[in-house]
């Protein structure tokens, strides 16, 4: 591939490197990716740091996103200001996460904060219902969720706070190898 | 604000100490947004640097020369690794399967492709260890071609090297005076040397992947552990997301209605029948394994007399030897699907027990045919008055893994495509199929079974599996994509992995070596054919050589390894109790942490 392209200056690719799990041939392809969503909006020049955000409409609309339930989550968790537009280190920064490369802990640091809906490091029982609703599609009665919510944080609440933290949280993702 | 600032200069000062790939996986791995991570990146970079200019009166040029050389090398290699991955087979394949089916479906491919990898491997150096040595002292091959050879691999296949029975027991000089190649020493070496690099590699797999799934599995295996950590973000096809979540409310759904269920006790006349019945199906399968095998072994003897009555390459006779592997594989086919309804009939607590009592009689049957089969190989066939016995044993075991790739695509067609049609035209209720994943994975290791067995008597068959292995592969996903939907119960994926690692190593390769131990150290080799022709066993060849090299004294410590720790008793001995020793330290080691995390737990709540 060589040094031909001109989107990004030498230094620019080394920190995306650095900094992500990608390769460079694979951050190349995620830009396009990313300039392909609106190439009206995203320049073909990044070297002089353009300030350039997408809508979350158009990121929730990738086919790899479409389907998630929790797509509106990863965006917000994601985009610097919590509203779910991303720019294109935040576009890089969620794919990074959500690769195959990525270490289980980094992972589950990022999936508590998706499971936290109301953003204050602890997922309460009000978020679990919200995140039991969006796995089950609201099949479920509201004292079927209850009940379910409630098993949960008995389970796995280690300090017995009536809500779970992050450390309660990665103390079960390491026991449960079935987590992707 | 402070307190942040400290933490961040002590962050920077610890990473400017790593070394370059340290750094950059501790940065890759932090838990921020990119511009923070980009701005730690850029201070970390400017302390190195003034580190190094504080240094560089220090440094000569020749250090200097030495970091440019090593940031090249990098730059170097990560290009390379970026090359490399066009290597990895399928990636693209496998990445679709998994997003429509999920992970569980993509296991089966995964291992599938696993074992291609032992093939591919066990091929290259077979052909180039063994087989290419033999071209430049190839004989004549006088027998003529017919197309039939290809099925039944008798014939023209009988003296060419796809058989034990062609390569020759000579030392092989093409130059004179040049360097020689002992025929016997190689194919006992590289066969031997395959067997343990494969052993050694099924080992560590199976430990690291017992390690990582089966360390306390059972504190958390209710229902946290099932909401929060099954999802799979895999999956990216709309009707398999629609899918999945009705799978999950369902069981949420069945789980907590079971929650409701736990204290029905059933009284005592139900459990007696049930357990009756148990037993009655155990024996029912018991049986029919049994008269599997006695049928496959009056089958395989009524074969040895045809092959010993003498060659007559007419059709007849020709289709008499497929005779025993379509038998083989037609009981392999259908005996399942009579303990798949045996288990129905049985009310099983849970369906996961039914599952694996299913898969455990399916194992018990195909592990008794293929031991029924090398009983009668190495007893029977060895001791037969036949030319060449070995070629012979090469020649079914071929046989039966070319009916077995067949019988696996004709079960593809059979079972998933016209399933499909009925369940779609004829009778809707039944839906379309699921991928049936235990079934497929047994016929993968019963398959890899015979292909390692026949590795010793017919060296290229690695090469032929190979083949068949990657036809299963797009067949099977062809299959997969047109005709099957997303399975619905929640398969554990990760435990199963790591219990069809142990199937193939446990009975499948333990069992092969064991044939494979057999063969070279009792049985006699046939006189006129093979490397190993008028030994008395294949290991004598071994310890003849050993008895030529104690006349060099420069390879006298090659023999005092040989006399004192591969043939002495007592080294296994010292070997065995140390490991004994250490298995049972480990194991108090981990008792004792066991205890640690009981107490920390109470004091954490407390």
């Amino acid at each position: 591939m060589g040094n031909k392209q001109t989107i990004f200056t030498p230094e620019q690719l080394d920190a995306y490197q650095d900094c992500t799990f990608f390769t460079r041939k694979e951050i190349l392809r995620l830009f396009y990716r990313y300039r392909d969503l609106a190439p009206q909006l995203v320049p073909l020049d990044y070297t002089d740091k353009p300030d350039v955000t997408l809508p979350y409409e158009l990121i929730g609309s990738m086919p790899e996103l479409k389907d998630n339930p929790f797509r509106q989550r990863i965006a917000e968790v994601f985009s610097e200001n919590g509203d779910g537009n991303m720019t294109l280190d935040d576009f890089l920064d969620m794919f990074s996460v959500l690769s195959e490369m990525a270490p289980r802990d980094l992972k589950a640091y990022y999936a508590f904060k998706i499971y936290d809906f109301n953003n204050d490091d602890y997922i309460c029982k009000s978020d679990l219902e919200k995140t039991v609703n969006k796995l089950t599609r609201n099949e479920l009665t509201p004292e079927e969720v209850s009940l379910v919510c409630e098993k949960v944080i008995y389970e796995a609440d280690v300090d017995n706070d009536g809500k779970l933290s992050l450390e309660d949280f990665q103390h079960m993702i390491i026991r449960a190898p079935d987590f992707l | 604000f402070f307190h942040g600032f400290y933490a961040e200069e002590k962050l920077v000062g610890s990473l400017a100490s790593m070394s370059t790939s340290e750094r950059i996986k501790a940065i890759q791995k932090m838990p921020e947004t990119m511009k923070k991570k980009r701005e730690i990146r850029n201070k970390v970079l400017k302390e190195i640097t003034k580190k190094s200019r504080h240094r560089s009166t220090q440094l000569s040029c020749c250090t200097q020369c030495l970091q440019g050389t090593v940031v090249s090398f990098r730059r170097f290699g990560n290009s390379l690794s970026e090359r490399f991955h066009l290597l990895h087979l399928w990636h693209k394949t496998l990445k679709i399967i998994g997003a429509e089916f999920g992970t569980s479906v993509l296991s089966y491919f995964i291992f599938l492709k696993w074992l291609l990898t032992f093939n591919i491997f066990s091929f290259l150096i077979n052909f180039s260890f063994i087989t290419i040595p033999q071209f430049v002292a190839a004989e004549p091959n006088n027998l003529s071609f017919t197309g039939l050879e290809l099925l039944t691999g008798a014939g023209y296949f009988q003296q060419t090297v796809l058989y034990y029975g062609f390569y020759t027991n000579a030392t092989i000089c093409k130059i004179e005076n040049g360097l020689s190649y002992n025929m016997q020493l190689a194919y006992i070496f590289t066969v031997g040397i395959y067997f343990v690099i494969c052993f050694l590699i099924l080992l560590f797999s199976m430990a690291k992947s017992f390690c990582r799934n089966f360390i306390t599995p059972q504190t958390y295996s209710g229902n946290a552990s099932k909401l929060l950590c099954t999802w799979d973000f895999n999956i990216n096809n709309e009707k398999a997301v629609k899918l999945k979540q009705k799978n999950l409310s369902t069981q949420i759904k069945e789980d907590l209605t079971e929650v409701n269920r736990e204290v029905l006790n059933f009284s005592v006349t139900e459990r007696v029948v049930r357990i009756v019945i148990h037993l009655v199906s155990w024996v029912a399968s018991l049986g029919t394994a049994v008269a599997a095998c006695a049928g496959v072994y009056f089958l395989s003897i009524n074969n040895l007399k045809l092959f010993v009555k003498g060659h007559k390459n007419d059709l007849e006779s020709q289709a008499a030897m497929l005779v025993l592997p379509i038998v083989a594989s037609l009981l392999n086919a259908f005996i399942p699907f009579f303990y798949s309804w045996l288990g129905h009939l049985e009310r099983f607590q849970t369906p996961g027990h039914q599952i694996y009592v299913t898969i455990t009689r399916n194992i018990i049957l195909k592990i008794s045919i293929v031991g029924i089969l090398c009983y009668y190989w190495l007893n029977i066939v060895a001791a037969s008055e036949s030319q060449c016995w070995e070629t012979l044993v090469g020649q079914d075991i071929y046989r039966l893994v070319l009916v077995d790739f067949i019988f696996c695509l004709l079960g593809s067609f059979f079972g998933e495509f016209l399933q499909r049609i009925i369940g779609t035209t004829v009778c809707v209720s039944l839906g379309l199929p699921e991928f049936d994943i235990g079934r497929n994975v047994l016929d993968l290791i019963y398959a890899q079974t015979l292909t390692w067995i026949g590795i010793f008597f017919s060296p290229l068959l690695p090469g032929i599996q190979m083949i068949s292995f990657s036809i299963v592969f797009y067949v099977k996903k062809v299959s997969l994509m047109m005709n099957c939907q997303p399975p619905r119960k929640v398969w554990r994926t990760a435990q199963m992995t790591t219990s069809f690692m142990f199937l193939l190593f446990f009975p499948s390769f333990l069992g092969v070596l064991s044939v494979i131990g057999v063969t070279v150290w009792r049985i006699k080799p046939s006189e006129e054919c093979g490397p190993f022709r008028g030994l008395s066993s294949v290991y004598a060849a071994v310890s003849e050589w050993i008895k030529i090299l104690e006349n060099y004294t420069a390879s006298k410590w090659v023999v005092w390894i040989y006399h004192n720790l591969i043939t002495s008793e007592l080294f296994f001995f010292i070997l065995s109790i140390l490991v004994l020793i250490f298995t049972y330290l480990y194991w108090q080691i981990i008792e004792g942490r066991k205890t640690m995390t009981k107490l920390l737990h109470k004091q954490i709540i407390n």
